[in-house]
């Protein structure tokens, strides 16, 4: 078997294993658990040069009450949901659509279109920012969430589109073929056969597109600014003023904004059914 | 069933017409115009090999392939340029294609939900399916929890329900295991016998098409070979393709050279055999063909050695290999049947005896 389990390798080669493991595990967590731990330490330890010690006191309920009760965090999280669900809804919902335009049917151009909309993931974004930016001005569109989650949708629909397409492409094509053959029309299909077996597909792509925009800083600083439209990517920095910066309260806010994405994840999981075709055919 | 007074007519009269069919994908013809008529109730089966462009027909008739020359006609409609859906066809796809995420009775009634059938004839129409196929206790059930004979079953039952004119069944038993498959055909014999509407039924597996068919119609290569019940294209083919493919196991062929009118040498079996003059003069190069069944072995002769001998019960099969190397299958029955290494003579009645010619491959007759 390929790889060898552990527990079959020699006794020194476990030995390591099992202390380095931690080990690696440690570094990697070190800058979340930083972020962690700074988000309880009180102002007074960055002050003192405090860093990397313990905590001279435990100041949780203090901190995270002044992110969500003395700070504009409720307000840039609000915006980030205001911006992240209609862009997962408008591109997963254009790109079933799409994908199943072109996993469904043949016609001329199929696979140009198909290929027009993967080499749109090619493009570097940040060759973009100049001409968006004064695109989204000239269209009234700059600074507001709506400009915002028209460009998010247009950019990613062309990844989801792929992924939709090629998942379509693997259902069974004679589902489509007996519900025409039973007179059910294509847009019935589309809604009753197809739509249901995508769940799985629709729910992955959800949280991933989810997580993306979310967490995206680059458009939120190129097209935003200022409480009114920025999410919490970009607001978290407000915590920092002109002659100093608030650590522990930009750690708390941290973590408040990481948690929705894990949220989510765990919401969606039970949609994420493998073999949901099983018993279609054979 | 109450239908409207045109629609009983065209029921009754829903045979099917194919006149000059032709299928081309681009550049390349893949089907070269079929003529052919099937009579309404008949249960016509297509058969050959793979490639022969049976499933491509049939999808034709069902309109989920282009016709592209040529008119298909259901009853006394032409429906060569209509969608799939009104044609009036059921299909039962060999994948069974059904929908995995409704259970069997939502599967059945699906087409009829989706065309503002009420919902209580709909209750009704497939209640009435179940109680035919014997799936009443399975109709809440998804398709992932039935077996592989219970899931063709439903793929049957969603054509039923809907009543159409003609059903196409494309190769629906070739995912089966052995056992369900010939009680499947027997299930779907019967049921032909119960609706009696007119059906269609593709398969490469010629014990298929000869135990179901009133009608067979043997293709290859995009081109009808013969057309006829079982037993004609059996007891007389017209040429060596349906010869070979009909029967089982497959008819012997040996090479074979005209000796002058009425006698035919075969080297193999190095003798010479007479055949009506009316069938050969002159001198030319002939296949004898020789059923395995017409064969009878004894033990007095060294015509060839037996190499292989299958034992089904019943009957078993000689596989033999003659002096000059040729293979030919005798089927045996009776106490005394041969072993391998056994040197055997090879009898039969001339008469039994099928000529083809040799380049054309045509029946001489």
């Amino acid at each position: 078997m390929f790889p060898r389990p552990i527990e079959k390798s020699t006794p020194a080669a476990r030995v390591a294993y099992k202390t380095l493991l931690p080990v690696a595990l440690l570094f990697w967590l070190l800058p979340l658990l930083a972020v962690a731990v700074f988000s309880v330490k009180p102002d007074a330890d960055f002050t003192s040069g405090n860093y990397w010690g313990w905590p001279s006191s435990f100041e949780a309920l203090n901190n995270y009450g002044k992110v969500f009760f003395a700070s504009d965090m409720p307000r840039y999280l609000l915006n980030s949901v205001l911006i992240t669900v209609p862009t997962v809804i408008g591109a997963v919902a254009l790109s079933t659509m799409t994908g199943f335009a072109l996993g469904i049917y043949k016609f001329r151009g199929n696979l140009l279109i198909f290929f027009m909309f993967i080499a749109g993931n090619f493009v570097p974004f940040q060759i973009l920012m100049v001409p968006v930016r004064d695109l989204t001005l000239e269209m009234g569109l700059y600074n507001t969430k709506t400009g915002l989650v028209l460009f998010h949708i247009a950019f990613q629909t062309g990844f989801c589109t792929l992924f939709m397409r090629n998942f379509i492409r693997a259902l069974p094509f004679e589902l489509i073929e007996a519900a025409r053959v039973e007179g059910v029309s294509e847009i019935r299909i589309f809604r009753y056969v197809v739509l249901p077996l995508m769940r799985p597909a629709i729910a992955a792509l959800s949280v991933l597109i989810f997580t993306f925009i979310w967490n995206d800083y680059f458009w939120a600083v190129v097209l935003t600014q200022g409480a009114e439209s920025q999410p919490v990517t970009a607001g978290i920095t407000s915590f920092n003023a002109q002659y100093r910066a608030a650590y522990h309260l930009m750690s708390a806010g941290s973590i408040v904004a990481a948690l929705p994405p894990v949220l989510m994840f765990f919401l969606m999981q039970r949609h994420f059914i493998a073999g949901l075709t099983l018993g279609a055919v054979k | 069933m109450a239908f409207p007074r045109n629609a009983e007519k065209d029921r009754i009269m829903t045979g099917l017409i194919l006149n000059g069919a032709i299928k081309r994908y681009g550049e390349v013809q893949v089907i070269h115009g079929i003529d052919l008529t099937i009579d309404h109730g008949e249960f016509c089966v297509f058969v050959g090999p793979s490639g022969c462009g049976k499933s491509t027909l049939l999808r034709m008739i069902a309109g989920l392939e282009e016709t592209s020359d040529g008119t298909i006609h259901i009853g006394a409609r032409d429906v060569t340029q209509l969608d799939p859906a009104e044609r009036g066809v059921s299909m039962v796809f060999q994948t069974y294609a059904l929908y995995p995420h409704m259970t069997v009775a939502e599967n059945m009634g699906f087409g009829l939900k989706m065309n503002g059938v009420p919902r209580a004839e709909i209750k009704q129409k497939v209640s009435e399916a179940a109680r035919i196929l014997k799936l009443d206790e399975y109709l809440s059930r998804k398709p992932k929890a039935l077996s592989g004979g219970q899931r063709q079953r439903v793929a049957i039952g969603r054509a039923i329900v809907r009543g159409p004119e003609v059903f196409l069944f494309d190769e629906p038993l070739s995912n089966l295991d052995a056992e369900l498959r010939v009680e499947m055909r027997v299930e779907i014999a019967r049921l032909h016998q119960e609706i009696g509407a007119t059906m269609i039924y593709v398969t490469h597996d010629q014990v298929e098409a000869m135990t179901l068919a009133d009608k067979i119609v043997v293709l290859r290569a995009g081109r009808i070979e013969q057309v006829g019940a079982p037993l004609d294209l059996y007891r007389d083919p017209d040429n060596k393709f349906v010869a070979g493919f009909i029967g089982s196991p497959s008819m012997n062929f040996l090479d074979g050279q005209i000796e002058g009118e009425g006698k035919v040498a075969v080297p193999a079996l190095s003798r010479s055999i007479s055949v009506p003059a009316s069938l050969c003069s002159g001198t030319g190069a002939v296949t004898v063909g020789l059923r395995p069944e017409h064969l009878e072995l004894d033990q007095s002769g060294s015509d060839a050695v037996v190499e292989l001998t299958e034992a089904l019960g019943g009957v078993s099969y000689a596989h033999l290999v003659c002096a000059g190397g040729e293979k030919m299958i005798v089927e045996e029955r009776g106490d005394h049947r041969t072993r391998v290494g056994d040197r055997v003579a090879v009898r039969f009645d001339p008469a039994r005896a099928m000529l083809f010619d040799a380049k054309t491959e045509a029946r001489l007759r």
